[in-house]
This record gives C-alpha cells, structure tokens and sequence, in this order.
C-alpha cells in the first residue's frame, strides 16, 4: 500500500465535481476516529488501526448507500466540504470486518434530512441481520435516538421549546439558525451496531452538551407536544441506557 | 412529507404522504395557514398514504388539534396505518385528538 489515492469505481452520485470522496483505507483510519471508536464502544481493534474504513467527504442517501456496499467496518464522513479527505488508500478488497457489526460517523449538517435511520436499518436488512417483523419497532427506536442526538444534542434545541406559546415557529427559527453554523454542522453523530445471534445492540452518540439523565420523562403528558421519544424507546426496545453525560444512546433489541 | 388539500365548503382535507417527521417542522406554518381559510369548521387529515410518523411528527398533529380548538375547528384523523398506527397508539393520543377508521 502506497498511500496513494486510487479510488474504487462506485457509480456517479451527486453533482458532478464532487465525487471525490470514496476511499476506504486499511491501517490508516484517522486516529481520531479510531480513539472515538474504541474509547466509546470499546474497540480494541479499531484502536490498533486494523479497521477497514470508508472515508467520505460531502455524503448524500446514495455515497452512504455505496459506502456501505463495500462492506467496511467504519463509515466516516470527515467533512461535508469535498476537499476535506486528505490522502487515502484505496486498498479495500477482501479487508475483513472487525467484528460483527459497522460504525457510521456523519457531520450533523449531512445526518439532518438524510433518514439515517432507514440506511443504517436498510444495511442490518443486507446483512441478514434484520427480518421485515423487527424491522419496524427498531427503526422508530433508532430514529427516536438519532433525532435526539441532532436536535437536542449536537443542534442544543432544549426538548421543551415546543411546549412554549408558539414554541413551533421557536422551534423552526432555532433548527434554522444552528444549521445554518458551519461549526455546529460539523458536530458528528456517531452510530455503531454490532450483533450476535441472539441479540442486536446499536450506540447513537452525539457531540452536544448532554443533559441530566435522572430527568428522562417516565411518563409524558398526553397533550404535551414533545418528550415522546424515549418513551417510545422504553416501550419498544429491550433495554435502553443513557451513558456518557446524555451523549450516548444505547439501545438493546432481541433479535 | 408531502401533503395535498382538498376544500369542500366548511371542511378542509389534508392528504398527507410519505414520512412526518421531525424535519419537517418548517412545513407545519404552511398548514397552519390553512386554518385561516374563511368559514372552515372541519379540519380532516386523511393518513392513508402516511408510510412513518415519529414523536416530533405525533407532537405536530397536537399543535395542530391546539390551533383548531383555538379557531373552534373540529379536527379528525382518518385512515391510521401501519408503523403509522403503531406510532399513534403508543403515544396514547386518542383522547385528545378524534381518530376515525
């Protein structure tokens, strides 16, 4: 390996001029991404630099898709800026998986709009790690988590906002304002699954300030016009745990 | 989400389409704005072609059931679903808002 960046033949996606973004490396994931990884899902592997990773600049639905396709362990959108990848390896095939799962890290500008949830859902399904029965229950969960990870984590819009006297217009004036920092943009949301036979766990991780996991909603009132969530979490997941100060969501499903 | 309208005398129909979600705040001031339409005494959102609604998009048809009590429009959902129903039914909403089949 070279360290030259040859670039696997995916098809075109996207506006033309900005389909530079796909190569996937071996013993060259970022190391910061690597110690994210392994610090958070306790990836011994992926600390030693032997992941197999996609790296992408400037993601949509269909690079997420392909990038998935070739079957690596880490997904990494670095920036949503094209020019952001640096040099990369394209030496990808026959890399094995670390373990039995994927890791997805998306700017918060890319993961807003892009229905995570049903890519990362679309992919367990391609592993044969989904059956159409469990497929719904564990959308909605993982995209209970997602969304809070962007709008309440990494965007900081306070779950209440909603319940203010015209808190919806509020509301779409904050989600407007965040999105529109490029810094705030850049936050990551981080999203690991792994699997066994038995059993399918998925982290949602964010990068915003947390909050105080004692004062998750054990009940919601039936006319309020947010905190439905977690209780939708609670009700349809195995297990689900709040780590990492509010950052992290760990839900367990059977499988 | 896509939605379409349909005005017929006092009734406004709302037909709505694909997922309602929570990036899809900003069109909530669009239906909204229906709401002021002359003389309306019914507000009927038609699911039928809903395909997903997640707890932001459960938390939009309760702002909207606050905005029709306010204007003393009568509002009903019909034709749940699916992941649709399912979502509804656990967020328990059926004493607030008139679900018809």
């Amino acid at each position: 390996m070279d360290g030259s960046a040859a670039l696997p033949a995916l098809p075109a996606t996207g506006p033309a001029g900005v389909m530079r973004p796909f190569s996937v490396v071996r013993d060259r994931v970022p190391a910061d991404v690597a110690a994210r990884a392994a610090a958070r899902f306790g990836l011994s592997a992926a600390g030693g630099g032997t992941a197999a990773a996609v790296l992408l600049a400037r993601a949509d639905r269909d690079i997420v898709r392909s990038a998935f396709g070739l079957n690596g362990f880490l997904t990494v959108e670095l920036t949503e800026r094209e020019d952001g990848t640096g040099t990369l390896d394209a030496d990808w095939l026959g890399a094995p998986p670390v373990e039995q799962g994927f890791y997805l890290s998306l700017t918060t500008g890319t993961a807003y709009g892009l229905q995570c949830a049903v890519l990362v859902c679309d992919e367990l399904a391609r592993r044969g790690v989904l059956t159409p029965e469990r497929r719904g229950n564990i959308e909605l969960c993982l995209h209970e988590a997602i969304a809070n990870a962007i709008v309440h984590g990494n965007l900081e819009i306070p779950s209440a906002t909603k319940d203010q006297p015209d808190g919806y217009r509020l509301f779409s004036r904050l989600l407007r304002e965040r999105l529109g920092d490029g810094a705030v943009r850049q936050r990551r949301i981080d999203i690991f699954a792994r699997w066994t036979s038995e059993g399918l766990t998925i982290a949602v991780v964010d990068q915003g300030n947390g909050f105080d996991t004692t004062a998750l909603p054990q009940d919601t009132d039936s006319g309020a016009h947010s905190g439905r969530g977690f209780l939708f979490m609670r009700a349809l997941a195995r297990r689900i745990n709040v780590t990492d100060g509010g950052r992290c969501t760990l839900l367990q499903f059977d499988l | 989400m896509d939605f379409q309208v349909r005005k017929d005398g006092e009734s406004i129909e709302l037909l709505l389409s694909g997922r309602l979600e929570f990036t899809d705040h900003d069109r909530l001031h669009d239906v909204i704005e229906l709401l002021e339409t002359r003389g309306v005494r019914r507000f009927i959102i038609d699911a039928k072609d809903l395909t997903f609604i997640d707890s932001a998009g459960i938390g939009m048809l309760l702002i909207l059931q606050d905005e029709t009590e306010q204007r003393n429009i009568k509002m009903i959902v019909r034709k749940l679903h699916g992941d649709v129903k399912r979502s509804i039914d656990l967020a328990r909403i059926g004493e607030i808002i008139t679900i018809e089949e």
